[in-house]
């Protein structure tokens, strides 16, 4: 039970904290699930743009290849013709012409097998090395079918050359006087057309184009790091096939690689995508600022409103303490919530309910206890005027008059002052008169074998007292304190001023009573039932019943010496 | 509760994210252009074959070597069992190859074979396809046909000058086929001991209207066009455009009217075709086109279908009803087109 009230969450904890966690949990997927959602679609964009960008230069090579291959398609179709017309001779003007025709190509010759000339586009003299000894023609006569591509190299097919050239080849037929020869047909073409299609396209800082030959040899990059034949783009392209996003130089670059038509080359285009990342970076920073201050905002709200809902209602339970510590005077004044008004409401009238109902009681209480108090003071008359009848009877007998006057005035006066006009609270003055005739009484009864006086502190008098609060002390003090038989006892009434409080005491000089009989004094007028020493717990119940708990009553006794009764009530009444 | 339910939802968030694709176990059939008639046609023959055997999903590359090798990129990512590639450019066929071997996966190429040294760059790539020569020989054995011996021809030698006077009508310059029949037959039949006298060789880019066109100016402007005594033609589409150019032109001439071209009475010129399409059957049903040249791409299917079932299952290729050339390449030979066909 008590780990479970330990456990309990407040109001609070149970409104803040689920919709944290909710706000916080949802935000966090959502924004995630954005930032990944951001990422594929700008991968996937960049991704399609690139493919785009490369097809397009795929493209733009491929024409210039078709351009090439069409050209040399041509000049074959012309060979053939021209030969077989037996005009072998004009084919020289046709060469020229395509040659002229194509800018970029820098000379169309057909060697025959053993690397002589045939027809030119040009009369520049043929180097005079062995032309079947170089790469494009050996490559031309391993598969007739296709066309050739060398890599970029300086002309070496004249004399005196200085250009760079791409060389072309492909073994083909021709006629001359009707008798078909094999020859290679050798176009070269310069190179600076293939750097322009390559510098004319936009790959972004950094992007560049890599062109590697079916046997992973280089044949052009327009990346300046390639410089010597090995980069890590080279690298990259070699076992790449198809798009990837890769890292060159700390840059974001989107690699494709693809084959170009015709030729046994593949094109890798790098592009720069670091923006892809910029953005990224730049969506995650803003993503996160928004789910952070969402986050705060949302903590924020929902405590004060959690604040707003649970303050009022902690109030009321602060009140509740408060009742429960007794305190029914509190009406409890509270702003908030609809359902915390009308609660506060109930409980206020509630309040009231229990505080009538308590007054009521107390009321009750308080009726009961007055029936109850008239009642003792009843119990006290009757032993006391049988006896005290009897002694005057017995005076009378023994003529002994004054003394029967004596003791008629002390009775009528203590009679007077019992009776009291029906009051139960005298003053004190009234109630030691009314303890002194009785003394008087007594004293004769028990023929003077006892003595009495009074020890009263000045202005105590005027204080108001519960009627016959003495008397039964003194009557107990009489018949069971002093010993009448030697005339030796003493009684003292005192009454004094302590503390706030008023003091009145009742001493013997009896034999004293032990320690153990004290306390079973002490138990007894505390008991409710009757019994013996009705007169003193009568005295101690009449008094609580009137004073409540402030009521002292003591005993203290010091054997064969003497016993005093004190009683300790609070001060009550005019001075 | 609320637990739970975040969980929940949660789990099913997981869930829909990386709900993967499905892996089917069909296989790939990348073509180069399904706009080509015989491409599509021989698509046809192998879907047919390959019902309730094998499950196949072609792919068309439109003629784009770029579109096809981003086609063949994504299907690599899918690992099917094996794929059928249709190169459109056959020179770069060495990186899909590179790209199936890094994979493991089995390819084979049909219709545009490969360079040899490509086909050697892995020992699962397989070839399926005609040797470019054979329709080149079939027609070389109708030449032989209609001019017998060489040294003492038929009547179809008209000017009896022991030569034959012909003309070529070549596909595209540089295509693959266009090069190798062209070459076989002129080199076969000179082997043979035919005396040769090429009147051109017309290129036509395996076009009916470039066909008709050149051999309008052929006849009309060269002063040997009288003497033309055989056409060769590398496909039946120029083989068709050239025998309308005869008609209009009179070469071709229907002297009884009976809608026929009988040799023996009338005026024709012998043409030979290759494909067998439907258009050329036509003209040799009616005499026009002497003969053409089936390029067998049922039986191929019928190979392929077989081919790939056999790799799906591992059966040893050993056991299949036809040869493995290098266990690498089917070939499929070229037919002489029959009219009983």
């Amino acid at each position: 039970m008590a780990r479970r009230t330990r456990r309990a969450p407040s109001i609070r904890t149970s409104i803040l904290y689920p919709s944290i966690i909710i706000v916080v949990v949802s935000l966090v997927v959502v924004t995630v699930m954005s930032y990944v959602n951001y990422i594929d679609t700008t991968e996937q964009i960049v991704q399609d743009s690139s493919k785009e960008i490369n097809k397009q230069i795929i493209l733009n090579f491929e024409n210039y290849i078709q351009s090439v291959i069409d050209t040399a398609d041509y000049i074959q179709e012309k060979t053939i013709e021209y030969g077989l017309r037996n005009q072998t001779n004009q084919l020289d003007d046709v060469y020229l012409q395509a040659s002229e025709v194509q800018t970029d190509i820098e000379s169309i010759v057909l060697l025959n097998m053993s690397g002589d000339p045939i027809i030119q586009s040009n009369s520049s003299a043929l180097a005079a090395t062995d032309l079947t000894q170089k790469n494009w023609f050996q490559d031309a006569s391993q598969d007739r079918a296709i066309y050739h591509f060398s890599s970029p190299h300086q002309q070496d097919i004249f004399a005196a050359s200085s250009v760079s050239v791409i060389t072309v080849t492909k073994l083909v037929d021709y006629y001359i006087a009707g008798v078909k020869h094999n020859g290679v047909l050798v176009v070269d073409i310069n190179i600076s057309n293939i750097i322009t299609l390559t510098e004319t396209t936009n790959l972004g800082d950094g992007g560049h184009i890599v062109i590697l030959n079916d046997d992973d040899s280089l044949i052009y990059t327009n990346n300046d790091y390639c410089d010597d034949g090995s980069c890590e783009s080279i690298e990259l392209a070699k076992d790449l096939f198809g798009g990837e996003s890769v890292e060159i130089n700390d840059t974001m670059m989107y690699a494709n690689v693809n084959t170009l038509y015709a030729t046994r080359w593949r094109m890798a285009t790098f592009i720069n995508i670091e923006i892809l990342r910029q953005s990224a970076n730049r969506n995650m920073v803003l993503l996160a600022l928004f789910t952070v201050s969402t986050i705060i905002v949302t903590i924020g709200v929902s405590s004060v409103v959690s604040r707003r809902i649970s303050s009022p209602i902690s109030k009321l339970s602060n009140h509740m303490q408060k009742i429960e510590q007794g305190d029914f005077y509190q009406e409890i004044e509270i702003d908030g919530q609809m359902e915390v008004i009308m609660l506060a409401h109930s409980f206020n009238s509630m309040i009231v309910e229990m505080r009538d109902l308590l007054d009521r009681i107390v009321e009750e209480q308080r009726a009961k206890r007055r029936t109850e108090f008239v009642a003792l003071q009843n119990q006290i008359n009757p032993h006391f005027l049988y006896n005290t009848l009897d002694s005057i009877v017995y005076l009378s007998e023994n003529k002994l008059n004054d003394k029967v006057i004596q003791m008629v005035i002390a009775l009528s006066r203590f009679f007077r002052i019992s009776i009291s006009r029906g009051q139960n609270i005298i003053r004190l003055s009234e109630e030691l008169e009314h303890a002194r005739n009785y003394l008087l009484i007594q004293q004769i009864r028990y023929n003077e074998r006892f003595d009495f006086q009074f020890d009263i502190a000045p202005g105590v008098e005027d204080f108001n007292v519960v009627k016959l609060s003495l008397q039964p002390l003194i009557e107990n003090a009489i018949y069971h304190g002093i010993n009448t038989e030697y005339g030796s006892g003493q009684i003292t009434i005192r009454a004094y001023q302590k503390h706030k409080k008023l003091i009145l005491e009742v001493e013997d000089n009896g034999y004293g009573l032990e320690e153990d009989k004290i306390q079973e004094l002490y138990r007894r007028i505390k008991e409710e039932t009757t019994g013996k020493s009705v007169g003193m717990r009568n005295v101690y119940q009449r008094l609580c019943l009137y004073y409540g708990q402030e009521v002292g009553f003591d005993i203290i006794s010091e054997l064969d010496e003497s016993t005093i009764i004190r009683l300790t009530i609070p001060l009550e009444g005019e001075k | 509760m609320k637990r739970m339910l975040v969980f929940g939802l949660l789990l099913t968030l997981f869930v829909a994210l990386t709900a993967c694709k499905q892996n089917n176990n069909s296989v790939p059939l990348i073509l180069y252009n399904e706009q080509d008639p015989y491409i599509l046609g021989f698509k046809e023959y192998i879907m047919e074959h390959a019902e309730n055997r094998i499950s196949i999903v072609s792919y068309d590359s439109q003629n784009s070597q770029v579109l096809q090798n981003e086609l063949i990129d994504d299907i690599l990512l899918d690992n099917p069992q094996l794929i059928i590639v249709n190169p459109v450019d056959r020179l770069g066929a060495y990186t899909i190859i590179d790209q199936a071997k890094e994979k493991d996966i089995p390819i084979i190429f049909i219709n545009r074979e490969p360079l040899p040294e490509d086909m050697n760059r892995y020992d699962k790539v397989y070839y399926i396809g005609a040797p470019a020569e054979t329709g080149a020989l079939i027609q070389v054995d109708m030449v032989v046909e209609l001019f017998g011996n060489p040294f003492g021809m038929s009547n179809l030698d008209r000017n009896n000058d022991n030569t034959i006077q012909l003309l070529v009508l070549k596909g595209e310059q540089g295509h693959q086929d266009a090069e190798i029949r062209t070459e076989v037959v002129l080199e076969e039949l000179e082997a043979l001991g035919y005396d040769l006298d090429i009147l051109s060789i017309e290129i036509c880019d395996w076009q009916k209207q470039i066909a008709h066109d050149k051999m309008m100016e052929f006849l009309t402007q060269d002063p040997d066009a009288s003497q033309l005594e055989l056409v060769i033609s590398n496909n039946d589409y120029m083989a068709i455009g050239a025998i309308d150019a005869m008609i209009e032109l009179g070469v071709f001439h229907d002297v009884n009217d009976d809608g026929v071209m009988d040799p023996t009475i009338d005026d024709w010129i012998p043409v030979l075709g290759i494909d067998a399409i439907e258009e050329a059957i036509a003209y040799v049903r009616d005499g026009y086109l002497y003969g053409t040249v089936l390029n067998d791409s049922e039986t191929m299917s019928i190979y392929l279908v077989d081919l790939v079932e056999a790799l799906l299952n591992g059966v040893d290729l050993a056991t299949l009803d036809f040869v493995l050339e290098d266990g690498k390449y089917i070939w499929v030979d070229y037919k002489k087109y029959e009219e009983t066909e």
